[in-house]
């Protein structure tokens, strides 16, 4: 072990080594900096030095022993190398021994020298600061003591006094709250687990509470559903959805108890020509769910083949197929004005627009196309219509009886009707001026005040 | 597919998760401000209505819209076992006239949500995504200027990793280490499952604060 290192002009005397070199440096250094004479005398590295070189030599002596063994392949007695080993064990413990006595004036790193870092430990063991670091030496110095330099010594001293306490105190409350945290995980005891705070029963069943219902809300939606009466759409929306939502979208599209899900599914192509999510309360369809959305709502206008069935079928579905069959008959001559009137009607109900504006007019309008040629039982039913296209709300019972006795009437009538309204449902290219012009064509008397109602109702694009 | 699991946070100690979290992550939050449809298919659409998920995202200057669609959880013995839901999800990006779209194929609204806080992401062995919002509902349609709190003392702490089948033990393995370094705070669980809070948050808590009180002398 070499402690050459330690004393960087070698000097025989019992000076610091740091001693020597920082009386070296430029800058006078306080006295404090020489090592303490008392741990001085205890090192007595002179004493360290010799025999720590005694040492060495002891060692390298076994080490020239065990080369000749080796060289004359003989094996040595174990007995003798055991005691060589001790013996040189047993002083290197005294030497380390004798230093850790005095090592708290050092704090030594690397521990051990082996070869890597014998070349650097001389540097490493003078105290003298690297010129970086005393720079930063100095400087923290500087600010340690910022403020407090003018004033006398013992003034200084108080401040830092001052400070140091202020650092124990939050060491402490440091040391505190890392005991009570140690407690509260039962950490500090082997036990396991054992001062667990615990909430009070009324706190804990609030927070369940509060737990399961927003654990609902966002998982499933409860609590956040609007009953019908509140949907509809403000008059100012947020502007990620201003562009997407138009005005006078009466795509409110809510869906309703899963049950209600009706049988107007979208039958006829037309439908699907038709604007959207009207809740259009077609004639002769059963219960729609409430504005649902585009196919459904014209659904089953005049499809009066069988009051029983749902309304819309596809144009080519089964259903629709046994009215393609009904070839006209000469009754279509005859009712040939029925037809046309009646077509109005389908024609007014089904407005296939592309503009939902319209559609909504035309709910509006569609009752007052009824020709007065119609019996009465279809005036009334149109009296119906009127009503449910003005509810825009689930049909009750008794219109949905209605609408089948209308039904009936109608099947009775005439068959080919259904099928010249279904030719004419699929070649609709209904645009809004159309209809106009066919809506000007019923002027009967008891018409006209309906049809100035309905026009006199809002909307922008009429 | 994707790993999730939930909890909750009482608001009070959010900060401290947050801490937390960026002690973990590194990297700065996101913030997180959704408005979250859910839309319900028509009839038209089959006798089972499906629900699809619109997410609005309002934190960047542009909304951009997602659609999700959320499927069932793996179940079995296994399923059992862990702690962490698997699910399938599909997730994709879309134009903002996916809410016309979905109601000209018939969808409805069935409800809304918006979701307000914050997220972190995370590389622990798997991507993963803390994010920690409040939950607000809109007393009328679409009003998210006037949203109101439905639980103003708890907020919604959800763990997200996206996986694949056949790695999915892995990624479950991931979010069950992060759920153990987060465990002094919150528990997390499977969706659905309710855990409470956890008597520790508030020690936690107050010492993630202290910790991170700065170092003023």
């Amino acid at each position: 072990m070499e402690m050459g290192g330690g004393a960087a002009p070698p000097q025989g005397q019992q000076q610091p080594p740091p001693g020597a070199a920082a009386e070296a440096a430029a800058a006078p250094r306080p006295a404090a900096e020489r090592l303490n004479a008392a741990v001085v005398q205890q090192l007595n590295l002179e004493s360290v030095k010799t025999r720590a070189l005694g040492l060495d030599k002891a060692i390298s002596r076994i080490l020239g022993d065990f080369d000749a063994y080796a060289r004359a392949n003989s094996s040595p007695k174990w007995q003798d190398v055991i005691g060589q080993f001790s013996m040189v064990s047993m002083e290197l413990f005294n030497i380390v021994e004798d230093i850790k006595k005095v090592s708290k004036a050092f704090a030594v790193y690397p521990r051990n020298v082996s070869a890597e870092n014998a070349a650097i430990l001389p540097v490493m063991l003078s105290s003298k600061l690297l010129p970086e670091m005393e720079a930063e030496d100095n400087t923290k110095r500087e600010q340690l003591l910022y403020g407090i330099t003018n004033l006398p010594i013992h003034t200084q001293i108080e401040k830092l006094k001052a400070r140091i306490d202020m650092i124990g105190s939050a060491c402490e409350a440091a040391e505190k709250v890392i005991a009570d945290c140690r407690k509260a995980y039962g950490l500090a005891s082997r036990q396991g687990p054992s001062l667990v705070p615990t909430l009070d029963k009324v706190q804990a069943a609030k927070i369940q509470e509060q737990e399961n219902l927003l654990r609902a809300a966002v998982n499933f939606g409860e609590g956040l559903r609007m009953p019908g009466d509140q949907r509809q759409l403000p008059s100012s929306l947020p502007s990620h959805l201003v562009d997407v939502l138009s005005f006078g979208d009466n795509t409110q599209n809510f869906g309703d108890n899963s049950g209600v899900y009706s049988k107007n599914t979208p039958a006829f192509t037309s439908n699907a020509v038709n604007n959207q999510g009207t809740p259009i309360q077609a004639p002769g369809a059963q219960q729609i769910g409430r504005s649902a959305p585009s196919p459904s709502g014209v659904s089953g206008t005049g499809n009066f083949d069988n009051a029983s069935t749902p309304p819309m079928p596809y144009a080519n579905s089964p259903r629709s197929s046994t009215n393609m069959m009904n070839t006209p008959s000469p009754q279509q001559q005859l009712q040939q004005q029925l037809q046309q009137q009646q077509q109005q009607r389908q024609k007014m109900m089904q407005v296939p627009s592309q503009h939902q504006q319209q559609l909504h007019s035309q709910q509006q309008l569609r009752p007052s196309s009824t020709p007065g040629v119609l019996g009465q039982s279809t005036m009334s039913q149109l009296h119906d219509l009127q009503g449910q296209a003005q509810q825009k709300l689930q049909q009750l019972p008794g219109q949905h009886q209605m609408q089948y006795s209308q039904s009936l009437s109608q099947h009775f009538q005439n068959r080919q009707m259904q099928s010249m309204q279904q030719n004419m449902a699929q070649n609709q290219l209904n645009q809004g001026s159309q209809l106009r012009s066919h809506l000007s064509q019923f002027t009967g008397a008891g018409n006209n005040a309906l049809l100035n109602a309905a026009q006199a109702s809002p909307n922008s694009q009429m | 597919m994707e790993c999730v699991v939930q909890g909750i946070i009482e608001t009070q100690h959010v900060e401290a998760l947050e801490t937390l979290l960026q002690g973990l992550c590194g990297a700065p939050k996101e913030r997180v401000r959704v408005h979250e449809l859910c839309l319900k298919s028509g009839p038209n659409l089959g006798v089972v209505p499906s629900e699809v998920r619109l997410l609005c995202d309002l934190a960047l200057p542009t909304p951009t819209w997602t659609v999700r669609h959320v499927g069932g959880a793996v179940r079995g013995a296994a399923a059992e076992q862990i702690c962490v839901q698997v699910r399938q999800v599909t997730e994709s990006k879309a134009s903002n006239n996916v809410l016309r779209f979905f109601y000209a194929l018939g969808y409805k609204l069935d409800h809304e949500l918006l979701k307000v806080g914050f997220a972190f992401r995370l590389q622990r062995g798997a991507q993963i995504t803390v994010t920690v919002t409040s939950a607000y509902k809109m007393p009328k349609l679409h009003s998210t200027d006037e949203a109101v709190l439905i639980t103003p003392s708890i907020q919604l702490v959800e763990i997200t990793a996206p996986a694949a089948a056949d790695n999915y033990n892995e990624v479950v393995s991931a979010v069950t280490s992060l759920c153990e370094h987060l465990a002094p705070l919150l528990h997390l669980s499977k969706p659905g499952v309710s855990t409470g809070i956890v008597p520790t948050a508030a020690a936690a808590a107050a010492s993630l604060m202290l910790n991170s009180g700065g170092k003023t002398l």
